[in-house]
């Protein structure tokens, strides 16, 4: 075959070409397939969700205009009126969700601001990992801390909070976020140029005024969007409130009382066997359930479009 | 004149400076807030459940009332199991989707459409909340959406495999014999005459049958096969590793597939990046040597990628293995079973709602195993992402 | 054959080589001017090499135009590349050279707003038809880029991945035919001894030999070569220089450089592309040392490019 300067591979036996082709051609119909089963969870979503909620209204005690007007709540209790308004739900994932976003917005753009503008290597190798580590710890362990350190030692010695509140819980999921935000938001001011900062800095301008007047006006839709897929997190973050934040739903303002969130009161029924299929309980997961993933949808795809405008203006 | 009086009123450089500097010693404050946050977190979590360690916590499973002796070994093998089935649901398709959607890049304007659309829905599905992949595990693993019936107590379910059905009863000399069931759904069967039987070790033994008025035998050998007409004999079902049944009801198949679908968009953005990282002079080659598109992905693209590939799949199952919520919804807030796990169709506890019970119950004690379960639970986490880290640090060791 | 093998320039007359355009090192023609960086040594000078006319075609460009999108890359290229024959695409940054060395194996498929038209024939196999087999074209064609790129692999594995992939040997063949490319890449010698340790552990010329047997391993006839030796140091572009005089005894080398020094040294023939257009292409010392276009002298002496 092979022999001083004379390569002969006729001699060779030869793969097919058209074999091999066919077999790339069905690996690609294999991968398409594999990539639509992504597509295919969200249609399920969105399918099973409208399919049973409209199992909720279908039913002759429930008038779509109350759930969202009705200031109580009280589906799954087995006495009294049934309330089914969702509007109490609603109020204790905003408040749980504005206490959270008040602790990990303004602490997170401060640090990434910190870590991308003024960090020494140093500092830099031990913030990183640490917040590496805190994005990784599950949520039943934060449920857990708030319920168990932040309303017996930070909160109760303030003030009258109750054993389930909803201000460990914004607390905690605020914690929680808080990785997110500042993951985010480096992003975003790394995306910044750095010839912006040398022309700020080359004026005269002292770091601090670079950063606030150059830097972040030029890095605001990026935190924007930080903002935004925070927001999602916050607002379908199920353990936490569970344990902290109790199972009543609560129309109220107050953050010293419990309030159970939509994603808490999915979880709360689920747990309680009193989840028939095609009991009024059942029915209420998916339209709570339905409620949720729309909020959370819609916040999550706007934080993404504004991400990719952003990401594309400097690049 | 007019210039001095004008460079008299430009702010001092000195308090600019300074502020520079206080704004410089808030954000390094701010910053290391979250360590403080994470140290005070550790602190707590091991001040209050250190003490309950030890190593029959971690072999024992749960007992009601009697928290000296419970322990969180059902739920550490019920996390393994289910961590095992949702990595490996998940990693094959999520490979797939991440390899499609990084080399095939389309030429048509419908398969770019189709291509944004994956691309798009992907990144959107990481920002849906795990509570609603539960619902949606409910709808579609625990009841397949009514497709094959319910399941009901105390029948067997409609489609099932890998179970054999006997019937039970006690002979006179309180010894068990079973005998197969031709009839899996009555529950109980009457025996009115003698049939072959198995006893306690598997023997196969004539069943003795008398008739209520007779006397009964003195013999033990014939005591213990000898049973009362009219006698009832229970069904029991035996099961294989490999059992299975449609729907597949609450189990840690269940829980496994439906955690797949939480983990899914992580482990394809992972796999995203592991895959634009490999440089594009590789590919020229290999396809500069002739390879078409399939060889080049599975001879050159991959096994360069699968360093990163695996770093972000363990990272992703790391995330898995601390997932309560889909799991409460999916298997219920289950915290021991009678046996351990036998086959894909039990149930299971796992360690996230093991905490999550404890630390609901009403015994202050359990409160402080919950704490302990923590523990156990944050060492799993440090060994799986060392394990991440040591597997890039060898990749990178070998390609520098 | 005759066939021509020279553009008609439009003052010269003569359209085919004769001995006489073929110097004797004795006659090596100096520039006038000393200061110039006209190069000075001439590979096609040695003795034993053919004549070019004398060769048959191993491709055919005729007619071709390349596009990438509104942009176009190259025009009209009319170009015959003779078999066993070293051509030289020489040209200043941007005037197309690496574009029509990379359409000759159908490189640009991988670009999506890359097109063309006119035709480029390998024997009989028209390149740039929709139907060509390109999998099997390329293993007729073998390619080597400026920047090594080894797979990540073992010597051994680097080598024998095209014959993997396009025949069905036994293992001891394959180990022939590594053995083989090798040591016609010159490299045997100095990797025989780790044929299965990583490719990544060369040196940067030893990994351009690397790519080089690689290449030659799948039995290709002609090879393509875009600027070889640009990220090499100076000993190891010697050897890459050596390496492709010797295969242009069985191989069609078509060597893009912008070292005008580099492709007088190693080529027979040499094109020289301008802007898109071939400006001129002549037996290699014809080029640098009397080239029938002004452009081509402002370029061969340095005043561009």
């Amino acid at each position: 075959m092979a022999s001083g300067d004379f390569l002969d591979l006729s001699k060779l036996p030869q793969r097919s070409t058209v074999a091999s082709q066919r077999w790339s051609s069905l690996m690609t119909i294999v991968l398409v397939v594999c990539s639509l089963i992504s597509v295919l969870t969200t249609l399920g979503i969105i399918a099973m969700l409208v399919y049973e909620a409209s199992g909720f209204f279908a039913n002759d005690q429930i008038r779509l205009s109350r759930f969202f007007t009705d200031t109580k709540w009280t589906v799954g209790q087995t006495q009294g009126e049934i309330h089914y308004g969702i509007l109490p739900l609603l109020s204790g994932t905003l408040r749980i969700t504005a206490i959270a976003m008040l602790i990990a917005l303004p602490l997170g753009v401060i640090t990434a601001v910190y870590l991308s503008e003024f960090a020494s290597k140093r500092v830099r190798s031990i913030l990183k990992p640490a917040l590496e580590v805190l994005a990784g710890i599950p949520t039943v362990v934060l449920g857990y801390f708030a319920m168990v350190f932040i309303t017996p030692y930070v909160l109760q010695p303030l003030g009258d909070f109750k054993t389930f509140n909803a201000a460990a819980a914004g607390i905690a999921v605020g914690i929680l976020c808080l990785p997110l935000v500042t993951s985010l938001a480096e992003d975003a001011l790394r995306a910044v140029p750095r010839s912006l900062r040398e022309g700020a800095l080359g004026l005269g301008a002292t770091r601090f005024e670079t950063t606030v007047k150059v830097v972040l006006p030029a890095a605001l839709s990026g935190i924007i969007a930080a903002f935004l897929l925070a927001l999602a997190r916050a607002i379908g973050e199920t353990m936490v409130v569970a344990l902290a934040a109790g199972s009543t739903p609560t129309w109220t303002l107050d953050p010293r009382l419990q309030s159970q969130t939509m994603a808490g009161y999915i979880v709360n029924t689920f747990q309680s066997e009193s989840v028939v299929p095609g009991s009024l309980s059942y029915y209420s997961i998916y339209s709570v359930a339905a409620v949720l993933f729309v909020i959370t949808f819609g916040i999550t795809v706007l934080g993404q479009y504004i991400r990719r405008r952003f990401r594309e203006v400097y690049n | 004149m007019a210039i001095s009086n004008t460079l008299n009123r430009t702010r001092s450089v000195g308090s600019r400076k300074s502020f520079d500097r206080g704004f410089q010693i808030i954000c390094l404050l701010v910053a290391s807030l979250a360590i403080v946050i994470l140290v005070m977190l550790v602190t707590a979590i091991l001040f209050k459940g250190g003490g309950w360690l030890s190593w029959g916590f971690l072999v024992n499973s749960h007992r009601e009332n009697l928290p000296e002796q419970s322990g969180v070994g059902q739920a550490i093998i019920g996390s393994l199991v289910v961590c095992l089935i949702c990595g490996l649901a998940a990693m094959p398709i999520g490979i797939a989707t991440a390899v499609f959607l990084e080399e095939y890049q389309p030429l048509s304007r419908l398969g770019r459409l189709l291509h944004g659309f994956i691309q798009l829905n992907v990144s959107n599905l990481a920002g849906v909340p795990s509570i609603v992949y539960g619902i949606l595990g409910v709808t579609a693993f625990v009841y397949m959406f009514g497709w094959f019936g319910q399941i009901q107590a105390n029948k067997p379910p409609p489609v099932e495999m890998g179970a054999s059905y006997f019937y039970q009863t006690k002979t006179l000399g309180k010894k068990w014999v079973q005998f197969p069931a031709s009839d899996r759904t009555k529950q109980v069967f009457v025996i009115e005459s003698s049939l072959s039987a198995f006893n306690e070790s598997g023997q196969p033994i004539e069943l003795n049958v008398i008739d209520r008025s007779a006397t009964a035998p003195t013999e033990p050998e014939l005591r213990d096969r000898t049973v009362y007409a009219g006698a009832t004999a229970s069904i029991l079902a035996t099961k294989r590793p490999w059992y299975f049944h449609l729907p597949f009801s609450k189990s840690v198949l269940s829980a496994g597939l439906t955690l797949a679908l939480v983990i899914l968009p992580i482990v394809i953005i992972a796999a995203q990046e592991a895959i634009r990282a490999v440089p594009s002079s590789l590919r020229e080659a290999a396809y500069g040597l002739g390879a078409n598109k399939w060889q080049v992905v599975s001879t050159t693209v991959l096994p360069s990628a699968l360093p990163g590939i695996m770093t972000g799949a363990i990272l992703a199952m790391s995330r898995a293995i601390g997932e309560a919520a889909p799991l409460l919804a999916v298997m219920g807030g289950v915290i021991s079973t009678t046996n351990s796990l036998g086959n894909l169709m039990d149930k299971s506890p796992v360690l996230p709602v093991t905490i999550y019970r404890w630390a609901q119950d009403e015994n202050p004690a359990f409160e402080n195993l919950a704490a302990a379960a923590i523990i156990v639970l944050l060492v799993f986490l440090l060994l799986m992402n060392s394990i991440a880290i040591l597997v890039r640090n060898r990749a990178e060791r070998k390609y520098a | 054959m005759h066939e021509t093998v020279v553009q008609r320039p439009a003052r010269r007359s003569s359209t085919s080589f004769t001995t006489g355009d073929f110097v004797s090192d004795s006659e090596m023609v100096l520039s006038s001017n000393p200061a110039v960086r006209r190069p000075q040594e001439f590979k096609a000078a040695r003795p034993g090499r053919p004549n070019p006319s004398e060769l048959p075609v191993a491709i055919s460009i005729a007619d071709f135009n390349a596009y990438y999108g509104d942009f176009q890359a190259l025009h009209q290229i009319n170009i015959r590349i003779p078999q066993n024959h070293v051509t030289a695409f020489i040209g200043p940054s941007g005037c197309g050279k690496s574009t029509l060395l990379r359409w000759i194996n159908r490189m640009n498929d991988i670009i999506p707003t890359a097109q063309s038209s006119g035709s480029i024939r390998l024997g009989e196999t028209e390149v740039l038809s929709k139907s060509t087999d390109v999998v099997g074209l390329r293993r007729h064609i073998g390619i080597v880029f400026q920047k090594p790129n080894p797979f990540p692999k073992s010597i051994y594995d680097n080598v024998a991945f095209g014959p993997r992939l396009h025949f069905k040997a036994s293992s001891s063949q394959l180990d022939q035919l590594v053995e083989w490319s090798l040591r016609k890449a010159a490299l045997w010698d100095e990797v025989k001894d780790r044929l299965h340790k990583s490719a990544l552990g060369l040196s940067g010329g030893q990994q351009q030999r690397l790519c080089i047997a690689r290449a030659i391993a799948v039995g290709p006839k002609i090879l393509l070569m875009d600027e070889p030796c640009s990220a090499l140091d100076p000993a190891s572009t010697a050897r890459v220089e050596d390496l492709i005089f010797e295969l242009s005894e069985q191989y069609s080398i078509v060597i893009v450089t912008h070292n005008m020094q580099q492709a007088s040294r190693c080529s027979d023939s040499t094109v020289f592309f301008y802007e898109g257009r071939v400006v001129e292409h002549g037996p290699t010392i014809q080029v640098f040392t009397r080239p029938t276009h002004k452009q081509t002298e402002d370029y061969v002496t340095g005043k561009f490019g």
